[in-house]
């Protein structure tokens, strides 16, 4: 099977590229992977597009939710995981809502990226607020501009969560513990450098 | 009770079916058991039993092996139980000489995967339809005469047509419809698709057929009280309701000779009451006496006594001479006798207000297909002029909503089957628009359209072609803007892989369609089941898609599950065809499962009396004492009485408890001693 040319040119090569699907390409046990985690009966979906259109972040970005549950029916994995949009969902579950085949997409989305993380693909951004909720208890810490927006309002400096009580931080640094988080976050960063 | 009996001399018979029984257990290990059991002279095995060398195999060896028992391990009973009764009967037994063990959908089609099991779980139902057979009596079938008449519950097409095809084929008809007018929702429709017929100019002279037959005795404004009695000799109570006016016959029987409503319309003239025409959806007024619209059928005005404040004016309007309104009427009752009957009972749109997404009832610009339908109409509230309900205004930007609340597993108001004809009557309501309004462009949201039917698919093709424009994605939800009362609509260009966001002057919505809220109560009075998706339930969805499980009792139309106008008449026709069969045969065989009275074991308690849902059983004194006795036309079988019996006085024929017990025992004692 011819899967490249060779024209010479990297950029009319691009387009000329080898577009088929092939067999090769799909692995079977991603889709039953994705209904095992996610709990919802991804093999269902009819390609409606409800999802897409009820989805506040389609209009945005090229976040595309309906191609991830094509992908998942198909066993797409590679090009579902390593599709940086898989991580524009913002879990808001409107797809959820609406769908007329009583799917979660939402929570296909979610097994994906929790099948991704097995394979070390996961964002920057993700790791690093793994990182600060393992060190402070929260995904975005206070500081200074919220706390004196809170003393405007009447409110103590910080709130009443770790911030106030840092006696709960071993508590939740021992479930991160628990699932590898923090270590894992460390690992793949270090690995890139940062 | 030893009486005595013949020795058994059982044959057993058993079918591959092709590979549906054999590739999934061993006939020859089930054939070999069969012969050790007690009574079995012969066993046979054939690849297809039911054809007709497999036939001969059983007629044969009834002669040869002089069998008095015949058992079949096949398919289902439902399948080919008279098959092989007529086997039997050929062989020169009695029919009932025949016992059925389902070797096939009770076993192969289950256990297909275990060749083990699925031989062991067959010789376990062999053994159990050998020891029935041992005990098998002759029975008679009881033959009772038919009704030379029909009813057709329901006068839209479906019913109609029913009805006129039994009433041509010389048979008194009853055509009850709960309406004032015939016509149903075909009635409602401006054009049919795919051949833009005028629907009222193709269904009115079949009103007026209807209305006309010598054989058809047309009751609107009439609702169906009770049923009773069984294939050939219905009773039908119908409850006739007060309309208020009296028919130019009915008024000559109280003596206003030339009386009569002759359906001028002084009367809704000056009464003061105004409601909303269901009709026209709501959508125009009518008044407290009324007819739907001008073509109704029998033209004839009705009181809706729900909002008549009995002022009179209509009386005096009325006049001295036709004398036609009477205030004061209520409903009365009629008893119809009948052979058979045919449910036509149509369908509702779902409340597609609950899909809360699309706004229906929320936003005034969003409207169903049948709204659409009247607001397109020329005899409808607008005059056939397209307007939008909030302004007046003539849309130019309309979308259409497919699959609005069809195809939708989510529960709720949604319903999960295909309504099959929205794509059809979308595409033509996207016709109409741009015929009518110069400029207009319908946007078709849809998943995928559904053109199956002839021609229907060369319609799609015109429609396109016309310029309307499809865009195959589901609506994921619609938004008003306040001041405009524009309509933005969201969903996917799936095709594209872009969301869209599209601003409509109006929508209309395909709203899934759903049974009639009554249908409920006429199925339980008729013995009639219904499918999972709460249509009524065919007794074949292929070999019998107009019958039902109670003799006597078929079905037309969308009652039993979404259909167009071309396939409710087609099995409107079909339902006449099988309904008139036993009218013209003149007498129906009854299968011989009635209960039976042991006079010597009754002790006259008269439990049973009450407990039969039939009415089937009286109690009857004999000999000086009080002893059970059964109508056995209209004993069904059921074994309620039978199972209760506290002296086990009652015998129920085919089904009686040494049977049963007998099959009990063989199951339980592993084929054992018995």
């Amino acid at each position: 099977m011819a899967t490249e040319k060779n024209y010479g040119n990297p950029e009319l090569e691009a387009k000329l590229r080898d577009r088929y699907l092939y067999t090769d390409d799909t692995n079977p046990e991603f889709l039953n992977d994705v209904k095992k985690v996610s709990r919802t009966i991804a093999h269902m979906c009819y390609q409606c597009g409800t999802c897409t259109g009820s989805c506040p972040s389609a209009p945005r970005s090229s976040y595309r939710i309906r191609l991830f549950m094509r992908r998942g029916v198909l066993g797409l994995e590679k090009e579902a995981l390593n599709d940086p949009d898989l991580w524009l969902c913002t879990t808001c579950y409107s797809c959820t809502d609406r769908c007329p085949r009583d799917i979660a997409p939402t929570d296909v989305i979610m097994a994906m990226r929790n099948l991704a993380f097995k394979y070390d693909i996961v964002p920057r951004n993700f790791l690093k607020t793994v990182q600060l909720i393992y060190t402070t208890g929260h995904g975005v810490p206070n500081n200074d501009v919220n706390r004196s927006a809170r003393e405007k309002l009447g409110l103590s400096r910080d709130p009443p969560t770790t911030h106030s009580y840092p006696e709960f931080m071993p508590g939740i640094q021992k479930i991160i513990d628990h699932y590898k988080l923090k270590e894992n976050a460390d690992r793949i960063l270090a690995e890139e450098g940062q | 009770m030893a009486e005595a009996k013949e020795q058994p001399r059982i044959g057993v018979f058993i079918c591959h079916c092709g590979t549906n029984i054999a590739g999934s257990l061993s006939i020859e290990e089930v054939k070999e058991y069969a012969m050790t059991l007690p009574g079995v002279v012969v066993a046979e095995e054939y690849q297809y039993m039911c054809s007709t060398p497999g036939q001969s195999i059983i007629v044969d060896a009834i002669a040869e092996h002089n069998l008095n028992g015949v058992v079949v391990a096949a398919c289902s009973p439902r399948l080919h139980e008279p098959t092989f009764r007529i086997a039997t009967q050929e062989g020169g037994l009695n029919k009932f000489r025949f016992e059925m063990a389902n070797i096939r959908d009770q076993n192969s089609w289950v256990h297909m995967h275990d060749w083990e099991g699925a031989t062991s779980k067959a010789k376990d139902q062999v053994r159990i339809a050998v020891a029935k057979a041992r005990m098998l009596e002759d029975l008679e079938p009881k033959s009772v005469p038919v009704e030379h008449a029909a009813l057709v519950v329901g006068a839209g097409v479906g019913g109609m047509q029913a009805a006129l095809d039994l009433a041509s084929a010389g048979i008194k008809t009853y055509l009850v419809e709960k309406n004032p007018t015939i016509g149903g929702r075909m009635s409602q429709l401006d054009k049919t698709f795919p051949t833009l017929d005028c629907s009222q100019c193709i269904l009115t002279p079949k009103m007026v057929d209807v209305g006309r037959h010598p054989n058809i005795e047309l009751m609107t404004y009439t609702e169906v009280e009770n049923v009773e009695g069984y294939i050939g000799n219905f009773t039908i109570t119908l409850r006739k309701k007060a309309r208020g006016v009296l028919t130019p016959a009915e008024a000559e029987a109280r003596g206003i000779v030339g009386g009569g409503c002759n359906g001028c319309g002084d009367c809704a003239e000056v009464c003061p009451v105004i409601k909303p025409n269901p009709f026209e959806l709501g959508m125009a007024p009518r008044k407290a006496i009324y007819i739907y619209h001008p073509q109704v059928n029998p033209l004839l005005y009705t009181v809706d006594f729900d909002s008549c404040i009995k002022c009179g004016l209509c009386v005096t309007a009325c006049g001295e001479e036709k004398k036609a309104i009477d205030l004061d009427v209520v409903d009365t009752f009629e008893q119809v006798r009948v052979g058979t009957c045919i449910l036509a009972i149509g369908y509702d749109l779902i409340p597609i207000e609950g899909k809360k997404e699309w706004g229906y009832k929320r936003y005034d610009n969003v409207i169903t297909g049948l709204e659409f339908e009247r607001l397109i109409c020329a005899s409808g509230p607008t005059g056939g002029k397209l307007i939008r309900p909030s302004d007046g205004q003539i849309p130019k930007k309309i979308g259409f909503v497919l699959c609005a609340g069809s195809r939708d597993n989510t529960g709720g108001v949604a319903k999960p089957y295909c309504s099959r004809f929205c794509c059809m009557y979308s595409l033509k309501h996207a016709h109409q628009i741009m015929e009518k309004i110069p400029g207009a462009v319908p946007y078709l949201f849809y998943m995928d359209i559904r053109s199956f039917g002839k021609m229907y698919e060369e319609f799609y093709y015109r429609i396109q072609n016309e310029g309307a424009k499809f865009i195959r994605g589901r609506v994921a939800n619609i938004l008003e803007d306040p001041t405009s009362k524009n309509l933005t609509v969201f969903t996917e260009d799936t095709l594209l892989g872009r969301p869209l966001s599209l601003e409509m002057d109006m929508v209309v919505l395909a709203a899934a369609i759903q049974p009639k809220p009554e249908a409920e109560r006429i199925r339980q009075m008729f013995g009639v089941s219904k499918s999972q998706d709460g249509w009524l339930l065919e007794a074949h969805p292929k070999l019998n898609p107009c019958g039902t499980t109670t003799a006597g009792i078929y079905l037309a139309g969308v009652c039993q599950g979404p259909k167009d106008i071309p396939d409710t008449v087609a099995q409107a026709e079909g339902a006449a065809s099988a309904a008139s069969i036993p009218i013209h045969i003149g007498e129906v065989q009854l299968e011989p499962y009635f209960a039976q009275c042991i006079e010597e074991l009754c002790a006259g308690c008269g439990m049973c009396v009450n407990l039969c849902p039939y009415g089937a059983l009286d109690l009857v004194e004999k000999d000086g004492r009080d002893v059970m006795e059964v109508t056995e036309a209209k004993c069904k079988g059921c074994g309620t009485c039978g199972g209760f019996c506290p002296g086990g006085a009652i015998k129920m024929q085919h089904f009686t408890s040494p049977q049963i017990c007998a099959q009990i025992d063989a199951f339980l004692l592993e084929g054992g001693e018995q």
